[in-house]
């Protein structure tokens, strides 16, 4: 398993944050959401990031995804300064290199579960039909075929969710962005979900996970909590790292996948 | 780029047929707007193309010399209101005349001055009914076919006048009215022909001549101070070949006459054929203003109903940008949403349009015409309104910040 500790070390940088700032609101409403945030994530990570409610993960999320682009300080997604992107580049790089699922499930209520798996190849100029076909095939995958042509208000919290997965990664992206993609669930679905990240992780993809739950952790390569806008603890820095879940060094938790990949091969 | 466009087209179907009924109330502006259009376009064409069989008729050899300027195009007529000739005082001259008849070529010409006033034989004649004064030659000209007895002519001594049969019935009761009299403008005049039945209220004329008394331009003088107006000069060419040289000739003639001043139109073939009478300018005026604040108003609701739509799809703009969409496909999924209503309203409004058309063509003798320029002018005008009043939602729908549209959690 020391294959994906080389890989992430190996691998060139996808993304290099440098004194990453988001200010919202303006005079005495003023406040930073990022307040500094130096980070490098290596193609083929899997990052786990923690911590409290309104620390900002959402908002880096959104800044990663290049969905926000009122920023100071630099973001280099793929060597490129994204401050240099126009709109048009930016909608480009969301369409065909980035996943998003959202802390909530955000399917349009309008459109059915095929059509909202579908969307994303919408901007990618792909036929309505291939794109069907393209959703269909990856819902298959997450065991919703029979719920294709239920509309979004009928599906359970779990199915949604699943689909919402379905949707980003039908576009086959190399980065995806998950905002506790196990919100609510319980610890079977989440398991279900986790293990189709873990599988996508292993194809070579980098994934970045919020989460609130710290048993979801040991899936990741690498655990980064935040702290009032700011990284207070990264597994990956060479610095000394808190164990946070006390049993289990976070560090090491690539004996854990090693066993889950063990455990799945004898299968 | 085919196929985005092709999916924004199958969306805006979608997404109006999940509010159907709101979206069928919305083009209703635009649809009556587009109708009032159609129908005045389809009469007007009807009305032309009476005017132009008319014209054939005359075996294609008349000009026709009126007052003003040009008209622009058909689409400038009905936008704008037509001047009621009766009222401007015409620049045409019987100088005028006598310099057209001396054009090589020309084999005969009439002018046409129509006054209004009382006419009564056994009893009074409709308030509305033409006085036509002209020349004897106008019977050529116009070949105007003659019922009983004979037309004007300038060898019979005395006042004398020619009558549409439908003015006979109305006052005496009876077509045979030769050698009866007629009071015109309090002035009698003794009856020596009968017109036949043309059934034309529309030509290029200007005047029903079922319904009018022709007098001789001479007789003017006895029932009228005021100095004639010549509505209309109608030219009688010798042959089809003659008819260009003649017109470049009149208008050579009548520049010369009128100082360089080209306040008079010479017109020939299509261009005769454009609807004259009065009360079509009236109903042309009146539509065009039911048009016009029609489809202000159906614009200003699909404006109303996209903005609506925009605020109550924030998340989904927020997924659809988040998944890839450039602020150029919101763009377009809106304005396409817009214009699907305003031609959804137009096409209806088309249909409604010749409907009504053929509604009131029942009253009327002829029928409305089907041509593309119509359909053109339906369809343009749904594009129009579609996109000038959907680009400012479908702009503000792009703007929207997706952050803020994902924010709101459930
Ligand atoms: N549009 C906004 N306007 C003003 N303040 C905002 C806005 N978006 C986020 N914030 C603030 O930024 C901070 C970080 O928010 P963020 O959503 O990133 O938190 P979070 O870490 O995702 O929290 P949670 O775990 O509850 O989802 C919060 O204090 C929030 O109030
Ligand atoms: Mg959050």
């Amino acid at each position: 398993m020391t294959i994906i500790g080389t890989m992430a070390t190996n691998n060139p940088p996808v993304i290099v944050l440098k004194d990453l700032r988001k200010r919202f609101g303006i005079g005495d409403a003023e406040h930073y959401a990022l307040d500094g945030v130096d980070v490098r994530i290596d193609k083929g990570e899997f990052i786990a990031i923690m911590g409290p409610s309104g620390c900002g993960k959402t908002t880096l999320l959104n800044v990663l995804g290049l969905l926000d682009s009122d920023i100071e300080g630099t973001y280099k997604l793929d060597g490129i300064d994204v401050s240099t992107l126009g709109s048009i580049k930016r909608a480009r790089i969301r369409s065909r290199q980035i996943g998003f699922i959202f802390q909530s499930f955000n399917l349009i209520p309008r459109l059915n579960v095929l059509e909202n798996v579908a969307l994303p190849l919408t901007y990618k100029g792909i036929p309505r039909l291939k794109r069907l076909k393209a959703a269909s095939a990856m819902l298959g995958n997450f065991h919703l075929a029979e719920r294709e042509y239920y509309m979004p208000h009928q599906l359970s919290g779990g199915q949604t969710q699943r689909v919402a997965i379905a949707r980003a990664l039908v576009n086959d992206p190399s980065i995806i962005l998950a905002d506790e993609p196990t919100g609510n669930l319980d610890s079977r679905s989440s398991h279900i979900i986790m293990e189709e990240l873990s599988d996508l992780h292993q194809r070579g993809n980098t994934i970045i996970m919020v989460t609130h739950n710290p048993r979801l952790t040991t899936y990741a390569s690498r655990v980064i909590t935040m702290l009032d806008g700011k990284i207070d603890t990264d597994t990956d820095a060479k610095k000394p790292k808190k164990d946070t879940t006390k049993k289990r060094p976070l560090g090491k938790k690539s004996k854990t996948t090693k066993k889950r990949r063990a455990k799945k091969e004898k299968k | 780029m085919r196929f985005l466009l092709l999916n924004h087209i199958q969306n805006a179907r979608d997404s109006l047929r999940s509010n159907r009924s709101r979206s069928m109330l919305t083009m209703f502006g635009v649809t009556i707007g587009v109708a009032s259009i159609t129908t005045i376009l389809a009469l007007s064409a009807g009305a032309a193309q009476i005017v132009q069989q008319q014209i054939d008729g005359l075996g294609g050899n008349v000009a026709v010399i009126r007052p003003g300027e040009k008209p622009a195009s058909a689409f400038d007529q009905l936008t704008q209101l037509p001047v009621q000739q009766g009222y401007t005082a015409s620049t045409l001259t019987n100088n005028d005349l006598r310099s057209i008849e001396r054009i090589d070529g020309v084999s005969a010409i009439a002018p046409l001055m129509v006054l209004s006033g009382a006419v009564s034989g056994d009893s009074d004649a409709p308030k509305s009914t033409p006085i036509v004064a002209t020349t004897p030659n106008l019977e050529q000209v116009n070949d105007l076919q003659v019922r009983d007895g004979q037309f004007l002519d300038p060898s019979l001594l005395g006042s004398t006048a020619v009558i549409g049969p439908q003015l006979s019935v109305d006052v005496f009761g009876t077509e045979a009215s030769i050698g009866k009299t007629i009071a015109v403008k309090g002035k009698e005049f003794t009856i020596i022909g009968v017109l036949k039945r043309s059934n034309a209220p529309i030509n290029f004329n200007g005047v029903d001549f079922d319904n009018a008394v022709i007098i001789d331009t001479k007789s003017l003088g006895s029932i009228s101070q005021e100095s004639p107006q010549i509505q209309q000069i109608n030219v009688r060419v010798d042959t089809v070949a003659n008819l260009n040289s003649v017109i470049v000739e009149t208008n050579k003639a009548l520049l010369r006459n009128h100082f360089g001043q080209a306040d008079f139109t010479v017109l020939s073939g299509d261009e005769i054929a454009q609807p004259t009478g009065q009360i079509f300018a009236a109903i042309a005026g009146v539509t065009a203003a039911i048009a016009a604040i029609s489809l202000l108003v159906g614009g200003i609701g699909i404006m109303n109903i996209m903005l609506v739509s925009v605020a109550e799809r924030k998340r989904e703009i927020g997924i659809r940008k988040a998944v890839g969409a450039s602020n150029g496909d919101i763009v377009a999924q809106f304005l396409i949403e817009a214009l699907a209503l305003s031609i959804g309203g137009g096409v209806a409004g088309y249909l409604l349009g010749y409907f009504v058309a053929f509604g009131i063509s029942i009253f009327l003798t002829f029928d409305p015409q089907f041509n593309f320029a119509i359909a053109g002018v339906a369809l343009g005008v749904s594009i129009a309104i579609g996109t000038l009043f959907g680009l400012y939602p479908a702009i503000r729908a792009a703007r929207k910040d997706p952050i803020n549209a994902l924010r709101q959690y459930e």
